[in-house]
């Protein structure tokens, strides 16, 4: 699903931008602060109705504007489908696909898929769990869109569990109970059906980390991945009953899918505090290209990969590693200065002060 | 920044609800030139339509009379309520013309966030009006959110013992929404095949 043309207008620094794209490897030059994660924060904001970043829609219009705007033409099974959006400053965003408005995040949803590849990725491995909690959410989130709404109603229920539990100040009220029992209950169906979905996208990811790291690896020792939850197997209804007094207590929910971990092992050990540097750096790489290929594999077509600024920090036979990985998509690179040696790209395009100054074939 | 009067006018816009800042600017200057007798004819609606319009004390609708128009019908199938959120929830159903019987008004629905609890809401009046109407069924039409959701699942919970037939509008709805951005024809249909709770 290559993007075939991107405009940007008013997106951050980027005042306006308008490039025509076509398949293969595309480098993105700039020195930092000149725009070139902009443009990619841009492109990455129509596949997930979000910032990247985790920025606030007020944050991505440039300062003085009212509105940022950004279009692409996607190709897909030989038809081209247009995505536009208007992010506001103050009020609502404004979503179209083919000209048709459409109000539901889930609509905008799926039509430009993208794997991003970025500076912070190490966290996934060295980081807490609600880092692995979005990776796989994310990835459920992109493979079908209808579980964007399981995602943001079992926060919205949580919220409002906690409040109800923080209300009732450790003191069990039939009101309470009664209440409880019905947040129990939408809770309940919610979280199993994201719980199962998790689980089985981990069966998905497993042997795809295995064969990653075959390659990326340095020879390692072999890497085990678990769906860890301590209420998927008795069922949430019956765990929040069990739970209750202490959720009571503590003015929380303490059993659910937010509690959950997606486990790495790196033989027999946590990778999270068991690994080297570089085992978990090709671990992380891992979990990308994995989610990637369980993505491709879901949609019968390859999406977007994005690698955001993720060459400085690799030793160079890693990174070759990870290129010779790739597979044959539209690809986007992004780094300051130049790209290491041995990464072949068909065009590059150096982005300075949210303009595009420059834009040629490599090598031409 | 403005002159007090207009900055009066800004600040008081900017409470409404869908109005940030700038659109409260844009709507005090646009009174300002705006010919005086057509500000006066605005004024005049509002304070009109404060001092008469309250709620009926049966259903809490908005109303010019003890009774709204709907409570004081007698045409009106007194056996059937239909529950929903808010008044404008009362005019999205009529316009659909699918529906004969009468209104309970919840003033919102449950949530936490909010401060509202069962409590908060008018499901006391509710209960109360079951035995002396002969209400036989309860349509419940709250929006379809969690919120919304969650406050049936509450009211079917508590309905269902009083031997009173719960019901809720078909889905079909768009979820995440509000019961009046919903079409006639959608909301309609959604009345009509309205399903028993936990029958499904
Ligand atoms: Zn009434």
């Amino acid at each position: 699903m290559p993007v075939r043309r991107i405009s940007i207008v008013d997106f951050r620094n980027l005042v306006a931008v308008d490039l025509e794209l076509a398949e293969g490897r595309i480098a993105v030059i700039g020195d930092n602060g000149q725009g070139k994660t902009n443009l990619m924060e841009a492109l990455v904001w129509l596949t997930t109705a979000s910032s990247f970043r985790g920025a606030p829609t007020e944050a991505l219009v440039r300062e003085g504007a009212e509105h940022a705007i950004l279009r692409a033409e996607v190709e897909s099974e030989g038809r081209t489908t247009l995505l536009e959006v208007e992010l506001a400053a103050v009020g609502r965003n404004r979503m179209q696909v083919n000209r048709n408005r459409v109000s539901r995040v889930r609509d905008l949803l799926g039509h430009l898929v993208a794997t991003v590849f970025g500076p912070d990725d190490l966290a996934l491995v060295k980081g807490g769990p609600a880092g692995r909690r979005r990776y796989m959410d994310d990835l459920l989130i992109a493979s079908h869109p209808r579980h964007h709404s399981l995602v943001t109603d079992l926060e919205r229920i949580l919220r409002q569990r906690n409040t109800l539990l923080r209300q009732a100040g450790g003191r069990m009220t039939r009101e309470v109970e009664e209440t409880l029992d019905v947040w129990d209950d939408k809770l309940a169906g919610i979280g199993e059906e994201l719980g199962r979905a998790r689980r089985d996208l981990v069966v998905l990811l497993r042997p795809e980390l295995a064969d990653i790291l075959d390659v990326l690896g340095d020879g390692t020792r072999p890497a085990t991945m678990e769906y860890e939850s301590h209420w998927l197997d008795m069922g949430l209804g019956p765990a929040l009953v069990e739970a209750r007094r202490d959720d009571i207590r503590r003015g929380v929910t303490t059993v659910g899918p937010h509690r959950d971990d997606l486990c790495i092992g790196l033989g027999g050990m946590p990778s999270r505090t068991h690994a080297s540097q570089g085992e978990q750096r090709s671990l992380a790489l891992a979990l990308r290209l994995g989610g990637h290929r369980v993505l491709a594999e879901r949609l019968g077509v390859e999406p977007v990969i994005i690698l955001d600024d993720v060459f400085s920090e690799l030793d160079p036979g890693r990174a070759g590693r990870l290129v010779g990985l790739l597979p044959s998509t539209q690809v986007f690179v992004t780094a300051a200065g130049s790209l290491p040696e041995g990464i072949d790209v068909d065009r590059v395009i150096r982005i300075e002060a949210g303009s595009v100054a420059s834009d040629s074939e490599a090598g031409a | 920044m403005y002159a007090d009067a207009v900055q009066q006018v800004i600040d008081e816009l900017g409470r409404l609800p869908g109005i940030g800042p700038r659109s409260a600017q844009r709507l005090a200057f646009h009174l300002l030139e705006t010919d005086p007798t057509d500000v006066e004819r605005l004024t005049a609606a509002i304070v009109e339509m404060r001092s008469r319009v309250r709620f009926c004390t049966r259903c809490s609708n908005i109303s010019e009379d003890d009774l709204c128009t709907i409570c004081a019908d007698t045409r009106r199938e007194g056996s059937v309520l239909c529950v929903v959120e808010e008044p404008r929830d009362v005019v999205a159903v009529e316009r659909t013309a699918e529906f004969r019987g009468r209104y309970h008004v919840l003033g919102g629905s449950i949530s936490p966030i909010d401060g509202v609890g069962p409590d908060q809401l008018r499901i006391r009046e509710l209960l109360a009006r079951l035995e002396p109407e002969a209400v036989a069924e309860v349509i419940l039409a709250t929006n379809p959110n969690i919120e919304g959701e969650a406050t049936a699942m509450y009211l079917a919970r508590l309905l269902e013992p009083l031997g009173v037939e719960v019901t809720k509008i078909a889905s079909g709805l768009p979820v995440g929404g509000d019961l009046e951005y919903a079409d006639e024809l959608t909301l309609g249909r959604a009345l009509e095949g309205r399903r028993r709770l936990g029958g499904d």
